[in-house]
């Protein structure tokens, strides 16, 4: 029942899933990376809440419909260096889905976020949002106990040095990735705003509600 | 001004809860997958750790399916609007070409759409900035040239194309 698309043009309303996984990661990235402090409840939450958005966007882009589907924009390092071509003389082509530019970036924006959300799961331990608060409430309540079960990997001596490294490398690659991701948003925003006026086309309306009708 | 926005309107929100509700799915699956993963390296056998690794690959089905369902929910939505559209072009080009062949003057061809769309005299008027009069002696005109005797039998000549055959003759015997 797909129907085919009689000229290659972006969506004029990217689907529900895609646009609720595109701003729920943006925000949520946005406020862990510069409103809460690390290992806090909210920052654990909202980083299980962006692996779960990433879950979903990755199952949309094998099951989703046409456009969200990977097969719609292919990783092509090559094609994304001439489409920037075309963007520098100003004419480019008009594609289906994402242009190759806008693939390569969605591409580095899951791998980024892939990694961020698996090194943060290793330096809580895997700890659920219910657990962090858990432990919060029972050193607030004065049973330490659950401090030292968080900085086991520290001070234990029963860890390997193996493991303190380990440890110390997900911390790095943590935040060296999020401050990643803040670039490549940065990066994704100003490619919004150079292909809109490349396209003549705005490129926002389709990823909040689409064009108003009158 | 049609029927159209509100399907779409319906068929967005209804996307949209299922595209919400998927999300909340998700988290709670991606929750669950955690445990399992933890209760695997504590002990694969017992019975908690069957249990749940049970329900959590229902979770990860009921995922996919519903992800599959909201495909089909979206392609379906696309499909039905692409058809009203193919149907209302087909059908704006069969009312030009019969307006044509009548040979109605341009002011006549607006007042005719108008009048189709449903538009009483008064509300035709109001919207051509000309007297009611004017429109009346045009709608006149139309259903001569068109060879009806009013405003009934002038819609119904192109409904009647889209009914198909055959619903005339059965309807009579069925009344008997």
């Amino acid at each position: 029942m797909a129907t085919p698309r009689t000229f290659a043009a972006p969506p004029a309303l990217w689907d529900p899933v895609v646009r609720l996984t595109h701003w729920g990661i943006a925000i949520s990235v946005l406020v862990n990376a510069a409103l809460d402090e690390g290992g806090s409840l909210l920052h654990v939450t909202l980083g299980w809440l962006v692996l779960a958005l990433l879950v979903l966007r990755l199952v949309w882009g094998v099951l989703g419909p046409r456009e969200a589907r990977f097969s719609a924009f292919p990783p092509n390092p090559l094609a994304a260096l001439r489409h920037l071509g075309q963007l520098f003389s100003g004419r480019v082509s008009e594609y289906p889905s994402h242009n190759p530019a806008g693939a390569m970036m969605a591409y580095a924006f899951w791998a980024c976020l892939a990694l961020v959300t698996l090194t943060g799961l290793y330096m809580t331990g895997g700890a659920t949002p219910m657990q962090v608060a858990a432990d919060k409430a029972a050193v607030a309540s004065g049973d330490w106990s659950a401090l030292i079960k968080e900085s086991e990997g520290e001070s234990s001596d029963e860890r390997s040095d193996e493991d303190k490294g380990l440890r110390h490398t997900a911390e790095e690659v943590h935040e060296v990735v999020a401050n990643l991701l803040l670039i490549l948003a940065a990066l994704h925003v100003a490619g919004v705003f150079v292909e809109a006026r490349a396209m003549r086309r705005n490129l926002v309306a389709p990823m909040v509600l689409g064009q108003r009708r009158k | 001004m049609t029927a159209n926005p509100d399907i779409q309107t319906a068929g967005r929100r209804q996307t949209a809860t299922l595209s919400i509700f998927l999300v909340i799915q998700t988290l709670g699956t991606v929750f669950f997958v955690g445990d399992v993963i933890g209760d695997l390296r504590e002990d694969p056998l017992s019975v908690h750790f069957i249990f749940e690794a049970v329900v959590t690959a229902a979770l990860v089905l009921g995922i996919l399916f519903g992800t599959f369902a909201l495909r089909r929910t979206i392609e379906l939505l696309r499909a039905q609007d692409q058809a009203l559209q193919v149907a209302r072009g087909a059908l704006s080009e069969v009312i030009d070409r019969q307006f044509q062949t009548w040979a109605l003057t341009p002011a006549e061809r607006d007042v005719g759409f108008l009048a189709l769309k449903g538009l009483d005299v008064a509300e035709i008027a109001a919207l051509r900035g000309a007297a009611q009069g004017t429109v009346r002696a045009q709608l006149t005109r139309i259903y001569s040239k068109a060879g009806v005797s009013g405003r009934a039998q002038f819609a119904a000549f192109f409904v009647e194309d889209l009914l198909g055959e055959g619903v005339p003759d059965a309807a009579p015997q069925a009344a008997q």
